[in-house]
């Protein structure tokens, strides 16, 4: 009999399997329909497959923290979700006497949750403390031209530059240069326990499973409609979608095209797009061979089907050889076929010509699935022109260290481009400065340094634009980063959800929206 | 030949051949373990000519063909989410599934034969083998074989090590217990009065007598190895992709589960059917090997 246990062990394996790791339900969320009006139905729920690792803004550096971050703090400037355009928030007005000099005039009678008046000593405490080294803000660089800060007067601040910044305004509507409040930071932990001027105040968090906001009932924009946003830990996607099915969860990003037949499916469950910045690139490692061989490389973006590729996303990437996207500031119409096209003869011709085909490359691929679908398509493409390529998966804490060292051949890259500003892209992913860290493909090319550089420097747009084109299309020729796919922001949003706008980075703001 | 006589005869010969032969009788007697047999043997078969019975490479995409259900035209299992063969990836999984579980119980039993023998024979070193063995059941079976491939690194190679190290502390039980009764035999105490040396005993004399044991234990294990070998590609520790390992395959499908559920429920049938076949038929060869058991019955 005991072959006939293990027998019935293995069927809910293999059903196991199938269901992803099921989670159990919060009990707590056993409405049984989703229309019902109890209590409570202004209260959003939304599902994310991590939990944040903190709530400062000058603490932390990731998208799953941002979006919480969004909702309880403000930037003085803001990226607007439809036009792009940049706009005051906490700001009121700014002007540049010279381009070392941002004067900037803060929106007067604003107060932070806790009571703390917002003004220009607020500011000027929140950027010290973003750019004090002992504090270590992870994403420090952001602001790393700005030298001095003055308090002018009490809506006044002046932020001198070392240098000219022409990314200012995209790094100041950035969510990582969020105001805090100065009295929370100095008394307590805003990681934990977060205060900003935002729509949404903190409850509580319980570690690994959810953090709650409350609606501020003060906000200064007038009062959200709202009243409590839970941001709950989901770990599966599927699970989370089940749980929209069921009413559980009303709004999940990041959707990916495995999951957006399911959700077309279903009649209670719209999926949400917009084109994003995001970009996703096969890329090599510049400084070992042969991949330092430019000839070597164009044959490598000759061997990848980039069209067969995207048709597989199903509508949630778009096709684009050009690094800087779409979306992205700096981008220029017609740039989408500058890359060497998919000719699988030609790469074959050149692997042949070179004998490139007598070594096998080493792929790096993290395990996500976006990635793994990447690599086994590029692997399959690869082959088929006679380049043998092994493929070594890891975790993705594991990928983000190896890659930023010397120790792959080819691998994959991301950025999302929070600022949504071409040379907050270029410049770390490709500039020599960042060999080591952000920099995973260790291009070190001085002509495209000098233009990078440029395009941060100079506050004159038209001409940062057109540096950051050039900039680009060096280094789509020098085929560095072969773009896979530009990101579709895609959210399942249950039906009762009005009013959700997701933003080309792949942020929201959930203050406008309500339920019905 | 003698195989006549002795189906006829109520005392056999005691030859080899027809002890087999009693066996096979005793087995094919036993329905379900002729089915497991026959599943074993399509897996075989499968494994062996798999170039020739498929039509694509099982790692060749056709990403305009993707998630084609069962019975498309030209795939009449479907096609998984990159378009490649679900057929052509089952049956090179067959050969990766075979030879998995024959590498991890070959070598498993290896170690367990050698240290069962050493156990059962050398009282002296019986406390310290079975004290170490114990150290290896202390950990939950998987849980063992995840902490091995967490120290060698993720790959098929690895999992067929760490599935051998889980299997040898069950397979020195088995046999330390066989050679505890054998050596008490008279003709072991012939051997020894002869002056044989403990070698000779244990190798010519012993391990041939307690062979019974050793099969039925290696066959249920197959069904153990290939299973663990699944789950554990399931986790994404063992077979890399796009390598067609059944386990793997599972796990690539899950997120399809909605719209190609094929591309999970084909490579999990295959699992189960395989388990089941190895514990039915080592089921069945534990009852023909049952001396106790009437043949007549």
């Amino acid at each position: 009999m005991r072959k006939l246990f293990l027998l019935i062990l293995a069927i809910p394996m293999i059903l196991l399997a199938a269901c992803g790791g099921e989670n159990e339900a919060n009990p707590e969320q056993g409405n049984e329909s989703s229309e019902s009006g109890e209590s409570g139905e202004q209260d959003l729920v939304y599902a994310t497959t991590s939990d944040a690792p903190g709530l400062s803004p000058i603490d932390t550096n990731d998208s799953v923290s941002s979006h919480v971050i969004e909702q309880i703090y403000e930037t003085l400037f803001q990226r607007n979700t439809e036009t792009g355009e940049i706009e005051p928030r906490l700001a009121e007005s700014y002007e540049t006497p010279d381009d070392n000099t941002w004067v900037i005039h803060l929106k007067e009678d604003i107060e932070f949750q806790d009571g703390t008046p917002f003004n220009a000593e607020a500011v000027k405490y929140t950027f010290e403390t973003f750019l004090d080294p002992d504090r270590g803000a992870p994403r420090a660089s952001l602001l790393a031209p700005i030298d001095t800060i003055d308090v002018e007067d009490e809506y006044t601040v002046v932020l001198n530059t070392s240098e000219p910044y022409g990314a200012m305004l995209a790094a100041l509507s950035h969510s990582n240069a969020s105001i805090v409040s100065p009295e929370a930071d100095q008394n307590g932990d805003i990681n934990e326990e977060p205060v900003g001027t935002g729509p949404y105040q903190f409850v509580e968090w319980e570690k690994g499973d959810e953090i709650v906001l409350e609606k501020n009932a003060d906000y200064w924009r007038g009062e959200p409609t709202l009243e409590q946003v839970t941001f709950r830990v989901v770990p599966s996607v599927s699970t989370a979608i089940s749980m929209m099915e069921t009413g559980e969860v009303h709004f999940i990003d990041g959707i990916t095209s495995e999951h957006s037949s399911r959700i077309e499916g279903n009649e209670s469950i719209n999926l949400q797009t917009n084109d994003g910045t995001p970009v996703y690139a096969f890329g090599v490692n510049y400084e070992r061979e042969p991949m330092s061989n430019p000839e070597f490389r164009k044959a490598l973006a000759h061997a990848i089907d980039r069209d067969a590729y995207v048709d597989t996303l199903d509508g949630l990437g778009t096709r684009s050889d050009s690094i800087v996207g779409e979306q992205v500031f700096g981008y220029e119409e017609g740039s989408e076929n500058i890359g060497y096209e998919y000719d699988p003869e030609k790469a074959r011709e050149i692997i042949e010509e070179n004998n490139f085909d007598e070594e096998t490359i080493e792929m790096l691929v993290p395990n996500r699935d976006m990635y793994i679908n990447m690599g086994e398509v590029v692997q399959a493409q690869f082959s088929e022109v006679g380049i043998d390529v092994e493929m070594e998966m890891m975790d993705w804490g594991t990928y983000l260290d190896v890659s930023a060292e010397d120790e792959f051949d080819v691998s994959f890259f991301g950025w999302s481009n929070v600022t949504g500003d071409g040379s907050e892209l270029l410049y770390p992913v490709l500039h020599s400065d960042n060999i080591g860290s952000s920099n995973r493909a260790r291009y070190a090319n001085d002509e495209f340094d000098e233009l990078v550089d440029a395009s941060r420097q100079t506050t004159d747009q038209d001409e940062r634009q057109e540096l950051i084109a050039q900039a680009n299309e060096l280094a789509v020729e020098d085929a560095i980063w072969v773009p896979m796919h530009h990101g579709v922001i895609a959210a399942a949003v249950h039906e009762s959800v009005d009013n959700l706008e997701l933003d080309a980075t792949g942020s929201w703001e959930l203050y406008q929206v309500t339920r019905e | 030949m003698s195989s006549q006589t002795v189906t006829g005869q109520k005392v056999g010969k005691v030859e080899k051949d027809s002890f087999f032969l009693d066996i096979m009788k005793r087995i094919l007697k036993n329905k379900l373990a002729v089915v497991g047999l026959v599943i074993i043997a399509i897996q075989v078969l499968l494994a062996l000519f798999a170039p020739i019975i498929t039509t694509y490479a099982p790692d060749t995409q056709n990403l305009g063909a993707r998630e084609l259900p069962i019975g498309s035209e030209g795939h009449w299992l479907g096609t998984d989410n990159h378009g490649r063969d679900m057929w052509s990836r089952i049956v090179y999984g067959a050969r990766i599934s075979i030879l998995v579980g024959l590498g991890s119980v070959a070598l498993g039993l290896v170690g367990g034969v050698v240290l069962g023998l050493l156990s059962g024979y050398y009282r002296r070193l019986d406390g310290i083998i079975m004290r170490l063995m114990d150290l290896l059941f202390a950990f939950p079976g998987i849980l063992l074989a995840m902490l091995i491939i967490a120290i060698l690194g993720t790959s098929l190679v690895n999992v067929v090590i760490a599935i051998s190290i889980w299997s040898i502390p069950n397979c020195a039980r088995i046999v330390r217990g066989s050679v505890l009764s054998a050596k008490k035999e008279e003709y072991i105490l012939a051997q020894r009065s002869l002056g044989s040396n403990d070698r000779r005993i244990m190798f010519k004399h012993i391990l041939p007598n307690i062979t019974a044991p050793i099969i039925v234990f290696s066959t249920m294990r197959m069904a153990t190895a290939i299973l663990s070998t699944s789950a554990l590609s399931y986790l994404g520790l063992g077979a890399q992709p796009p390598t067609p390992e059944w386990g793997a395959m599972i796990a690539a499908g899950q997120d399809y589960m909605w719209t190609a559920p094929h591309m999970t429920i084909v490579p999990g049938i295959a699992i189960m059917l395989v388990v089941f076949a190895f514990n039915v038929v080592g089921d069945g060869l534990r009852d023909a090997l049952d001396p106790n058991m009437d043949l007549n019955n």
